[in-house]
């Protein structure tokens, strides 16, 4: 099949995980990462679940920053009475454009499943499955639920370390929580990709603490809500 | 050699391309009622109203008088404006969940009443757009966002069959049928055969559609229609239930 | 009961979900639900969670079900719930009215969305007339508006106790933005909280022999003389003047020397606290005053504010077009104070909004 030459090595990542694991905050902060680094990037909406509480509010704002956004924003929105559970073509033929992909999923029974209306995701040999667990959530916090958790997702290639409780999170927590994480990896044999931190504590939790690198986080995702 | 036109004269241009996602079954069967619309030179005196949910993406989908109602009160709402000016083309369209769930008691006593309208029921075995719970319609074992261990039809009973049940509550003047949007030129036959039964004044004209929802049920394209061809259609039986148009007419 | 929570813990969650998790800390044991946004969450958690701590879910065929099975539910002696929205509440206001009527226990949470009808799927307060005094009934209900996702953890909990020991039924009311809304929160069991859960029990199907341990219970809600009814709805009345005492709650700050009582519940009480802050800082008197409960309301402590203050003006600020305003204007009847209104149906309010209305008008 055509390919364009951009296409051939290039980043796919698929954030999935729990409801308010933090998924859409750090697909748009690897988005802008690659960004920085001059990749072109596509950012995936992929929320179906509901995707009227997610990227919409920050669509304009993300590609003011040069992203390329696939996603409803507030003018598509018009005539959906519910939560707007719905894909946009867009979304089904993303790999088919230029560039780094991210695809924020959304939550739900089917886990990564999602990927399936995404053509071509699984044949693509770079789709990384990256698993974002916030171990501060109840429904993911133990070790057994974590590892309950990830087997019903479906297939996963690595998981992300991103445990936090927003405004309240300090560096004791930050270490202490992803320490379950870490484990759960160890015991799936998954690798941990990052750990992510909150900007705010970047002096506070330095690099050198984890065995794997640490990214640290602008928090987007706030702004969502009252706009 | 003339081709005809692809898209129905009856379609609200400005509203296309349309909001349904990539997949979705419900384009189908809006093109086969908007071709029957052109068909039958009905545009004019059609009266389209729409459920809440999915179907909701319809609102504006035609050139006709449009009206949105609420959650499972279309039919009633179709009702009134059909009682209060019987020379109107009357067109209730719902999912599952407006249909036999919120709705059920209306769409029940339509049918024993025999109201003369027309109701197009789109069953995609999933609430679509409140983001994938059961429906009445989810097949035993299906998983949605309330069924996350599948559904249990100890708890929940099985998949609500409505052309059957209507069936059983409508008398000979009914036209009540099962389409599927894998058999296009048999949709558009069923949609024509409910729209005239209305406006020849028999009666009550109902036609459930089985159609795809890739989006929450989570399936590529293969695997969408192995899903309506050879799980839907074993459940829910395509066919003619009840015609008083006659054997001809088709 | 099975401990659900374990030790206290801090946690970051979306509101539907605590709504789950606290009543399961409360040891509700079933929920019958019926989809319609922005309440799905709670279903959708509440089915995931519910089998692994042997609790019960059913998906109804529309919200007048779900409102009715509670209704039977707790009836027959089970800690039932249902969460719903927008169009759903209104139509659960049939069986709120039975359940107003024949003192039942019900809790429902609601998430108000846009209204009229359809409306919206995502934020307003425009459910505080429906949910204080919908129905054809006098309003014998117990309303919690939460502000923060510790107090809906905190007052669905409550709710459920409080439904229990006065028969009432019991309404938490939060909205879209609090459903969706992510921020942490302490989780625990109820008793290490010192929280006594109060017990369901029968109101029919009881232990026992007809005729020889009890009497067989006809529990009704329709009349067949005027006067029986009279009888009953005075019953009631009197009954909840007599428990609303213990029940109001509210949230006063700086209204000691207020020029300007502001007055807010719900998420926005959280604006009109950074709005005092912001206005005294930068020396305007401001006060906030902010009923918990709507049903019963604190009337006489928003009256001793008034007193205490000396306030020139109230300013009531919502996400409604005067529904809170009229429900305060009704409560205290007699006052002189001028009431403003900063009335924004079906959108949010923050801080900005409130003190450009109040500079507005000082």
């Amino acid at each position: 099949m055509f390919r364009f030459h951009s296409q051939i090595d290039r980043i796919v990542e698929a954030y999935i995980g729990e409801y308010a694991s933090g998924k859409s905050e750090l697909a748009i902060n690897r988005a802008l990462e690659l960004k920085q680094q001059e990749h072109r990037v596509v950012l995936v909406d992929l929320d179906t679940v509901e995707p009227f509480y997610t990227l919409r509010p920050l669509k304009r704002l993300l590609e003011e920053k040069g992203l390329e956004v696939i996603g409803l924003s507030s003018e598509d929105a018009f005539g959906l009475g519910e939560t707007g559970a719905m894909l946009t073509p867009q979304a089904r033929w993303a790999l088919w454009r230029e560039g780094d992909i991210i695809l924020d999923v959304g939550y739900g029974v089917m886990g990564a499943q999602t990927l399936n209306l995404v053509e071509g995701a699984y044949e693509s040999p770079h789709l990384r499955i990256l698993a974002v667990i916030n171990a501060l959530r109840p429904m993911t916090n133990s070790q057994d639920r974590i590892v309950e958790y990830l087997h019903n997702l479906g297939r996963v290639d690595a998981v992300i370390a991103n445990s936090h409780l927003g405004d309240e999170t300090d560096a004791e927590l930050v270490l202490n929580a992803n320490r379950i994480v870490f484990s759960v990896a160890q015991q799936m044999g998954l690798p941990v990709d990052y750990v992510a931190v909150d900007e705010k504590l970047r002096d506070e939790v330095p690099g050198e603490r984890f065995p794997v690198p640490v990214k640290y986080i602008k928090r987007y995702m706030p702004g969502a809500m009252w706009k | 050699m003339t081709v005809s036109p692809a898209v129905p004269k009856s379609w609200y241009l400005p509203s296309k391309p349309h909001k349904f996602c990539p997949g979705c079954g419900h384009g189908i069967v809006l093109k086969a009622l908007g071709e029957v619309i052109d068909e039958l030179n009905i545009q004019d005196k059609t009266i389209f109203g729409c459920d809440i949910g999915c179907s909701l993406l319809s609102w504006n989908f035609f050139n006709c008088d449009s009206t949105q109602t609420h959650h499972g009160r279309t039919t009633p709402v179709m009702v009134g404006i059909k009682r209060s000016r019987p020379e109107l083309v009357t067109i209730g369209y719902m999912g599952d969940g407006g249909g036999y769930s919120i709705g059920s008691q209306h769409l029940l006593n339509a049918a024993v009443r025999n109201e003369k309208v027309t109701l197009i029921l789109v069953n995609n075995t999933n609430y679509g757009m409140t983001g994938g719970q059961m429906a009445p319609t989810t097949l035993p074992g299906q998983k949605t966002e309330t069924t996350p261990y599948g559904r249990d039809t100890d708890v929940t009973g099985y998949p609500t069959k409505g052309p059957e049940f209507l069936n059983a509550l409508t008398q000979d003047d009914a036209y009540i049928a099962r389409a599927t949007v894998s058999n296009y030129r048999q949709l558009k036959r069923f949609i024509k055969n409910a729209l005239r039964n209305q406006i020849e004044g028999h009666g009550f004209s109902f036609v459930e559609v089985l159609s795809t929802c890739p989006t929450n049920w989570r399936t590529n394209a293969q695997q969408t229609l192995h899903f309506l061809e050879d799980e839907m259609e074993k459940y829910f039986p395509v066919g003619e239930l009840k015609n008083p148009l006659g054997k001809g007419d088709k | 009961m099975q401990a659900t929570i374990g030790e206290s813990k801090k946690a970051f969650m979306t509101g539907n979900e605590i709504v789950t998790w606290a009543a399961l800390a409360a040891g509700a044991e079933v929920m019958f639900g019926y989809p319609i946004t922005p309440q799905n969450e709670v279903m959708h958690y509440w089915t995931r969670l519910a089998p692994k701590y042997g609790r019960e879910f059913l998906q109804t065929e529309d919200e007048i079900s779900a409102g009715f099975t509670v209704c039977g539910a707790v009836q027959a002696g089970k800690k039932a719930f249902t969460a719903t929205a927008g169009p759903g509440n209104v139509l659960m206001q049939e069986p709120f009215g039975m359940a107003e009527a024949m003192r039942l226990p019900l809790v429902a949470i609601i998430q108000q969305r846009g209204g009229p009808s359809s409306g919206t799927v995502v934020y307003s307060q425009q459910e505080v007339t429906l949910t204080t005094f919908g129905g054809n009934g006098e309003g014998n209900r117990m309303v919690y508006s939460t502000a923060t996702h510790q107090e809906i953890f905190d007052y669905v909990i409550k709710g459920f106790n409080v439904a229990w020991k006065y028969r009432f039924p019991t309404f938490i009311l939060g909205d879209g933005y609090q459903a969706k809304m992510r921020e942490p929160l302490t989780i625990y069991e109820p008793q290490d909280r010192g929280i006594e859960m109060v017990s369901p029990y029968p109101l029919i199907g009881k232990a026992g022999s007809i005729g020889v341990d009890r009497e067989a219970e006809h529990l009704c809600n329709i009349y067949s003389l005027e006067e029986e009814l009279y009888d009953v709805v005075l019953q009631h009345a009197e009954d909840y003047e007599r428990i609303a005492p213990e029940i109001i709650e509210y949230e006063e700050k700086e209204c000691e020397d207020a020029d300007i009582l502001i007055i807010s519940h719900g998420v926005v009480s959280r604006a009109a606290d950074d709005a005092v802050k912001a206005l005294r800082a930068q020396g305007i008197k401001a006060g906030y005053f902010r009923p918990i409960t709507l049903r019963p309301f604190p009337q006489q402590q928003l009256r001793d504010a008034i007193a205490k203050s000396g306030a020139k003006k109230m300013l009531v600020a919502e996400s409604a077009y005067g529904q809170l305003y009229r429900l305060i204007r009704q409560e205290i009847y007699g006052e002189t104070i001028p009431i403003e209104g900063l009335f924004m149906p079906g959108v949010g309010i923050i801080d900005y909004d409130i003190m450009n209305k109040v500079k507005s008008i000082l």
